[in-house]
């Protein structure tokens, strides 16, 4: 082999296929003797095929383009409105940030948990809807933060401000993948506790009016919590995993 | 009906018979059909195959020059004879009067 050094890339693009299937290409690349970069595109090819395949189902496209996409795109704003009213109540200078970001220190608290609490269940949704076409979803969501980025140039505040979603958003996917479901009390718990202080957010002037949207994620999660059968939650495997586990 | 790589795939594995796994179907194909034979396309044929129900597959037992990784076995069901030799009698049907095809057999002969 003469490619000793960048195998652990190789291994690395294997890593979303199935382990037996990981098993058997990985193998068959070493037995061959592929070069490094016939190696990693055959890997990458069968990777993208099988990312393809999933994308058949209706579960990527609602957890990217219903959930994810807009969630990710108000929470962007979210996390710079918190980021300015913070700034403004430490006496720094920060410019009009319309519609919000002119908050009292009650309703900045309000405005993080909010903040948390959205990022958390929108997460937590993608995460038990379509676990295994995460790196798909995280890539169209990237495209939110090509033009922010450019919008913020001129404001007062770095644009890492408005990745302060991130952080809770990818807890709940963790979640969501590993648990699929909250139990109902705990799902109802925390979507009328959100929409209660989203309520107040919004009396209060502190919200743009399509961060309503924001509270879908979390009683889509009371929905599902409720239902005790059906095969909502089955992630869709493929055939070759389906034979590999019987 | 089958397409040509799928035929190549069932035929390349009746030959190899126990023996048909990836590396050694790829090795095959590259070998008889003198084409490349990409990874990708050899698993995602693989798997449209074990669908249609025309192979079945399991995993198989590690050796050390694959670096210690199971070899994803192959075999080729009746369902699949069939559909290799129908494959085969429709491609000898249309080929017959066909230039080429009657100097070959002309050859053989």
């Amino acid at each position: 082999m003469t490619f000793n050094v960048f195998w652990p890339l190789v291994e690395f693009a294997a890593r979303p296929l199935h382990q037996d299937e990981q098993d058997a290409v990985l193998g068959d690349s070493l037995e061959a003797g592929d070069s490094f970069g016939k190696a990693l595109a055959g890997v990458l090819g069968l990777v993208a095929h099988r990312q393809l395949l999933r994308w058949r189902s209706w579960r990527p496209w609602f957890a990217t383009f219903l959930l994810a996409l807009p969630a990710s795109y108000l929470l962007v704003y979210v996390s710079i409105s918190v980021a300015c009213t913070f700034g403004r109540l430490m006496g720094m200078k920060i410019g009009h940030w319309a519609p919000t970001g002119h908050e009292g220190f009650l309703m900045l608290l309000c405005h993080i948990f909010l903040l948390i609490t959205w990022s958390w269940t929108s997460g937590f949704a993608v995460g038990s809807v379509s676990p295994l076409t995460l790196c798909s979803t995280l890539a169209v969501c990237c495209v939110n933060f090509l033009p922010y980025g450019m919008h913020l140039r001129n404001e007062s505040i770095s644009p890492y401000y408005s990745l302060l979603f991130v952080a809770p958003a990818i807890w709940g996917v963790l979640q969501g993948k590993r648990t699929r479901r909250l139990s109902l009390p705990i799902a109802l718990l925390l979507a009328s506790t959100m929409t209660v202080l989203t309520a107040a957010a919004w009396l209060n002037g502190a919200l743009w009016i399509f961060n309503w949207l924001l509270i879908c994620p979390a009683w889509f999660l009371v929905a599902t919590a409720r239902r005790s059968g059906g095969d909502w939650d089955r992630p869709s495997t493929s055939r070759m995993q389906r034979s590999i586990r019987a | 009906m089958l397409g040509e790589f799928e035929y190549l795939l069932i035929t390349t594995a009746a030959r190899l018979g126990d023996n048909a796994y990836g590396a050694a179907i790829r090795e095959g194909i590259e070998e008889i059909a003198q084409r490349k034979c990409s990874i990708g396309a050899l698993y995602t044929t693989i798997e449209r195959l074990e669908g249609k129900g025309l192979i079945t597959t399991w995993m198989g037992e590690a050796t050390p020059e694959r670096g210690g990784r199971a070899k994803r076995m192959v075999r080729v069901t009746g369902k699949g004879v069939r559909a290799a030799k129908e494959f085969y009698d429709s491609v000898m049907r249309v080929s017959s009067g066909a230039s080429w095809a009657t100097s070959r057999t002309g050859e053989m002969r």
